[in-house]
C-alpha cells in the first residue's frame, strides 16, 4: 500500500506538513468541541480527559510522520497518521458542535480507528507479508466501518431521531430509523467480529515471531490491546444498539487512549534503535577505516544483528564460491537451522550472511546496517579475497612438499629393497667364487678381493645415498635417531646438545630432519651444534654451523612454511645460524 | 654347528644357506618370513640363526621382533641381526635389551664367510657381535665425553671391545701380548669408570651402555 507513493519526495514532505498541521487543528477542535458538550463527550469531562484525547491522537500522527519521513515507501506510516486523525472523530458527532460539516465528518468517520490501527499494526514494519486471512478480516473491519459510519449515515435524519438541537447531516439520503437501526446493528456486530479476529491475529504475529519480537512487540501488542477494549466497547454498545458515552464506555475509552499513546512510543522505540544502530554501524565504518581488523566486521555486525552465530562470507568472482574472512571457504547453501541473507551490490551478490532463520528477519535492520557498513564489508571482502589466495598457495605449498616426501621414500625403498638387494646378492655370489677359488693363482685372487672391496664400497655409498634421499630412520625410530644417525654418519663433529625423544607428527619429524640434514650438506660444515627442543607449543630448531653455503635454503623455507612455521636463518663470518620454529598443533 | 636363515630374497637366502654349508656349517632351517622362522626353529631348534631385519609383511623391523621372540625362548639359540641400515640406534637398543648371544651385523657381511662364521659361532656361545663400521661410529663421539681422555691405542682395544671381542681376540687382532691387552684394558676402565667384570659380554654391554649414556648425556 502506497497511498500517496505516487508523489514526488517533495511533495511528499508537503503533504506531511499538511497532515501535521491538520492533526495539530483537528486536535485543538476536538478538545473545543468536547469541552463544549462535556456531558456527551469523553475528552470533555476534565483535564485529564483532554490531555488523554490529545495524547492519544497527536502521538499517533507524530509517529506516524516520524516512521513515514524515514520510510516514505512503507504503508505503516500513512495508515498511523490516518488513524490518529480518525481518534479524534467520534467527537465531532457531538449534537451541540454547531457545525453541519464537522458533524457530519463526524457521523462518516465514527468507526474508523480501530481498523485504521489493525491496518497499520499488520503493516509493521512492513506490509509486504500480509496473509490472506489477515486481508479479508482487514476487508470484513472496514466493512463494519462502513456500516457504522457512512452507511447508516445516509440513513441518519437527526430530527427523526428527535435530536433537534442536531445540525443538518449533509450525506443524508432518506431518512429511515428502522435501516438506521439495522445498519448500526449489523455494523456493531460486524466490527465486534472483526476486531476480535484482528486482536488474534496480531498477537499471533507477535507469538510466532515472523519478525523479531525486539521489534515488533512494542508497536504490536499495543495494538491488540487496543482492539480488545475496542471490542469490550462494541460489545457492551450492542443492547443500547449505538455508540454511546455512559461510564462504561468513557472508562474503555481512556484504556484505549493509553494503548495508543503505549503503541506510539514503541514506533518512537524502534525509530531510536534504528538511528542508534546506524550511529554504531558509522562507528564501526570509522573504525574499521582507522584499524583494519580481520573478521571484525563479522563481530559488529553479529553483535548489531543480534545473532552471535552469524557468519559473513563473501563471494570470489573467480571461482563463484564464498570464503570468510580467514578465506576459508564456507557453505551458502541454505539448510536446516540456516538462512542466509545475500548482499547485493550493482546487481551482483558480492556477500552473503548465513545466519540464525528465527533471528534477521528485520530486513530493514540488514539493509540499514549493511548499507552503513558497505565500506568496510568492500575492505573486508578485499582481505578475503587476498586470505583466500593465500590460503590456496599455503594448501598448495603443504601438497608440494608432502608429494615430495613421499616420492623421496619410495625412491630410499626401491633402492634399498632393489638395487641394494641385488649387489648384497651379487656380493654373497662373489663370495662363494672367492670361497670356491682357493687353487686361483694369486693374481686372480686379487683381483677378486678388489672386486669385492669395490662392490663393498659401491653398497656402502648405495645406502649413504638412499640414507640422504630420504632416512628410513626417521619413519622407524624418530627423529632424535635420524639425527643421531646423520650425525654419527658426518665428516665433521656434529655436537646434538638437545633433542626431543618422543615421537611427533610425521611432517613435523622430516621437516626438522630436513632443515638439519639440507643445511649440514650443503655447508659442508666441520663442526655444527644442534638443539631441538619444544617450547611452548613449537617445536624450535636451532642449528650453528662453522660454514656458510651460497646455495638458497628456499626449499627448506617452503618445508617450514608448509607447517605455518618461520625459519630465519642469518649469516655472518662464523658461519651460518638457523633458526626454526613450527608449530606441533 | 646347525644354523638357521631367514630372509625374504630368495637369492640371498639360498647363497647364504649355500654358503654356510660350503663351510661345513648344517642349515636346518631356512624360511621367508618371521611366522615360518619362529616355527621351524621351535621344532628343529638350530644353535644360531640369521634374521634379516626387513621382513613381510611391512618390511620394516620384522627381524628385531623375532629376535626378541627366539630370545625369549629359547635363550640357548644365538640370534645375528643383519641390517641394511647403518643405523646406532638400532644396534644399541637391540644390545642392551639382549646383552648376551645377540649381533647386529650389515647386510653385506654375508658375502665374507670368514666374518659370517665367527659372527655365527660367537652368539651360538652366547657372546655378543657389533659391526665395525657402526663401532667406529660410536666412538667418533668421543668427543665432549671421558672417551677423550683415551689413547689411540686403548681406543682401539675399545672398539675391539665394544665389537664383542674377548682380550683373546684383541690379541691376535692387534698383535699384542695378553699381558699389553689387559693393562689396556684396566687403563680403559679406570679411566671411563667401569668396574671391570670377569664375563666377557657383561663388560660388551658396558661398554655400549657407557658409550650411549654419555651420548645422551650431552645434550
Amino acid at each position: 500500500m502506497a497511498p500517496i507513493g505516487g508523489l514526488a519526495p517533495v511533495g511528499r514532505r508537503y503533504a506531511r506538513l499538511g497532515l501535521g498541521v491538520l492533526a495539530l487543528a483537528a486536535g485543538v477542535a476536538t478538545l473545543a468541541i468536547a469541552r463544549h458538550d462535556a456531558e456527551e463527550s469523553f475528552g470533555g469531562r476534565s483535564v485529564g480527559d483532554g490531555i488523554l484525547e490529545l495524547a492519544a491522537g497527536w502521538s499517533l500522527v507524530l509517529a506516524g510522520l516520524v516512521w513515514w519521513a524515514r520510510h516514505p515507501r512503507r504503508g505503516f506510516g500513512p495508515l498511523l497518521t490516518a488513524a490518529g486523525l480518525a481518534w479524534f472523530l467520534p467527537e465531532w458527532s457531538s449534537p451541540a458542535v454547531g457545525s453541519s460539516l464537522v458533524f457530519t465528518v463526524g457521523l462518516v468517520g465514527i468507526g474508523l480507528c480501530a481498523p485504521l490501527v489493525a491496518s497499520a499494526a499488520l503493516a509493521y514494519p512492513r506490509s509486504g507479508a500480509r496473509s490472506s486471512l489477515e486481508r479479508a478480516a482487514l476487508a470484513v473491519a472496514f466493512g463494519g466501518a462502513a456500516l457504522l459510519g457512512p452507511l447508516s449515515a445516509t440513513v441518519f435524519d437527526p430530527v427523526a431521531q428527535a435530536c433537534f438541537q442536531c445540525p443538518a447531516n449533509l450525506v443524508l439520503l432518506h431518512g429511515d430509523g428502522d435501516m438506521f437501526d439495522a445498519a448500526v446493528r449489523w455494523g456493531l456486530r460486524i466490527e465486534l467480529a472483526a476486531a476480535v479476529t484482528l486482536m488474534a491475529l496480531i498477537a499471533w504475529r507477535v507469538a510466532s515471531a515472523a519478525a523479531p519480537r525486539v521489534v515488533t512487540a512494542p508497536v504490536l501488542l499495543p495494538a491488540a490491546a487496543y482492539l480488545a477494549l475496542v471490542a469490550l466497547e462494541l460489545h457492551h454498545s450492542m443492547p443500547g444498539n449505538g455508540l454511546a458515552t455512559n461510564p462504561f464506555d468513557v472508562r474503555m475509552w481512556r484504556y484505549e487512549a493509553v494503548t495508543l499513546v503505549t503503541l506510539a512510543g514503541g514506533v518512537a522505540w524502534g525509530v531510536y534503535s534504528s538511528l542508534r544502530a546506524r550511529a554504531s554501524v558509522a562507528r564501526l565504518v570509522v573504525e574499521l577505516a582507522q584499524s583494519y581488523a580481520s573478521g571484525g566486521a563479522r563481530d559488529v555486525l553479529a553483535r548489531e544483528l543480534g545473532d552471535p552465530g552469524l557468519r559473513l562470507a563473501f563471494r570470489r568472482p573467480a571461482s563463484d564460491n564464498y570464503v570468510d574472512s580467514d578465506g576459508r571457504v564456507v557453505d551458502v547453501a541454505p539448510g536446516p537451522g540456516r538462512a542466509v541473507t545475500p548482499l547485493v551490490q550493482a546487481g551482483r551478490p558480492v556477500a552473503a550472511l548465513v545466519h540464525d532463520p528465527a533471528r534477521l528477519r528485520d530486513a530493514d535492520r540488514v539493509d540499514e546496517v549493511v548499507t552503513g557498513a558497505r565500506l568496510a564489508l568492500e575492505n573486508e571482502r578485499f582481505h578475503a579475497e587476498i586470505r583466500a589466495q593465500l590460503e590456496e598457495l599455503r594448501a598448495a605449498r603443504v601438497r608440494i612438499v608432502a608429494a615430495g616426501d613421499l616420492e623421496r621414500r619410495r625412491l630410499e625403498r626401491d633402492l634399498h629393497d632393489g638395487a641394494q638387494q641385488r649387489l648384497v646378492a651379487v656380493a654373497l655370489a662373489l663370495g662363494m667364487l672367492r670361497a670356491l677359488s682357493t687353487d686361483a693363482s694369486p693374481r686372480l685372487k686379487r683381483r677378486l678381493d678388489r672386486v669385492d672391496a669395490e662392490l663393498h664400497a659401491t653398497i656402502a655409498e648405495l645406502r649413504d645415498v638412499a640414507t640422504g634421499i630420504f632416512p628410513a630412520m626417521l619413519t622407524d625410530a624418530g627423529l632424535a635417531a635420524a639425527i643421531e644417525m646423520l650425525a654419527d654418519g658426518s665428516a665433521g663433529t656434529i655436537d646434538i646438545r638437545r633433542m626431543p625423544r618422543d615421537r611427533l607428527d610425521p611432517a613435523l619429524e622430516a621437516a626438522a630432519y630436513f632443515v638439519v640434514a639440507e643445511t649440514l650438506r650443503r655447508t659442508h660444515a666441520t663442526r655444527a651444534a644442534i638443539e631441538v627442543s619444544r617450547i611452548d607449543g613449537d617445536l624450535v630448531v636451532d642449528l650453528d654451523t662453522d660454514a656458510g653455503t651460497d646455495e638458497s635454503l628456499a626449499d627448506l623455507e617452503d618445508r617450514v612454511g608448509a607447517l605455518d612455521g618461520r625459519l630465519t636463518v642469518q649469516r655472518d663470518a662464523d658461519g651460518l645460524h638457523l633458526h626454526a620454529e613450527l608449530p606441533c598443533g | 654347528m646347525r644354523v638357521g636363515i631367514a630372509d625374504d630374497v630368495v637369492l640371498i637366502r639360498e647363497g647364504v644357506a649355500q654358503l654356510l654349508t660350503n663351510a661345513g656349517f648344517d642349515v636346518t632351517v631356512k624360511a621367508a618370513d618371521a611366522d615360518e622362522l619362529l616355527r621351524l626353529v621351535a621344532l628343529r631348534r638350530p644353535d644360531a640363526v640369521i634374521v634379516d631385519i626387513k621382513m613381510p609383511p611391512t618390511h620394516t623391523d620384522e627381524g628385531l621382533v623375532a629376535a626378541d621372540a627366539i630370545r625369549a625362548s629359547h635363550p640357548e639359540i644365538g640370534v645375528l641381526v643383519l641390517s641394511q641400515y647403518l643405523a646406532t640406534d638400532y644396534a644399541l637398543r637391540l644390545l642392551e635389551r639382549h646383552p648376551e648371544g645377540v649381533g647386529y651385523l650389515l647386510k653385506e657381511r654375508v658375502s665374507d664367510v670368514a666374518v659370517l662364521a665367527d659372527a655365527l659361532r660367537r652368539v651360538a656361545e652366547g657372546e655378543s657381535v657389533l659391526d665395525p663400521t657402526i663401532v667406529s661410529r660410536l666412538m667418533k663421539r668421543r668427543e665432549h665425553t671421558p672417551l677423550a681422555e683415551l689413547t689411540e691405542r686403548e681406543l682401539e682395544v675399545l672398539a675391539l671391545m665394544a665389537e664383542g671381542h674377548s682380550n683373546q681376540g684383541i690379541c691376535s687382532n692387534l698383535f699384542l701380548s695378553p699381558k699389553t691387552v689387559e693393562a689396556h684394558v684396566g687403563h680403559i676402565f679406570s679411566k671411563l669408570g667401569l668396574r671391570e667384570t670377569p664375563d666377557h659380554h657383561r663388560r660388551v654391554t658396558a661398554v655400549l651402555t657407557y658409550l650411549r649414556a654419555t651420548h645422551d648425556d650431552a645434550r
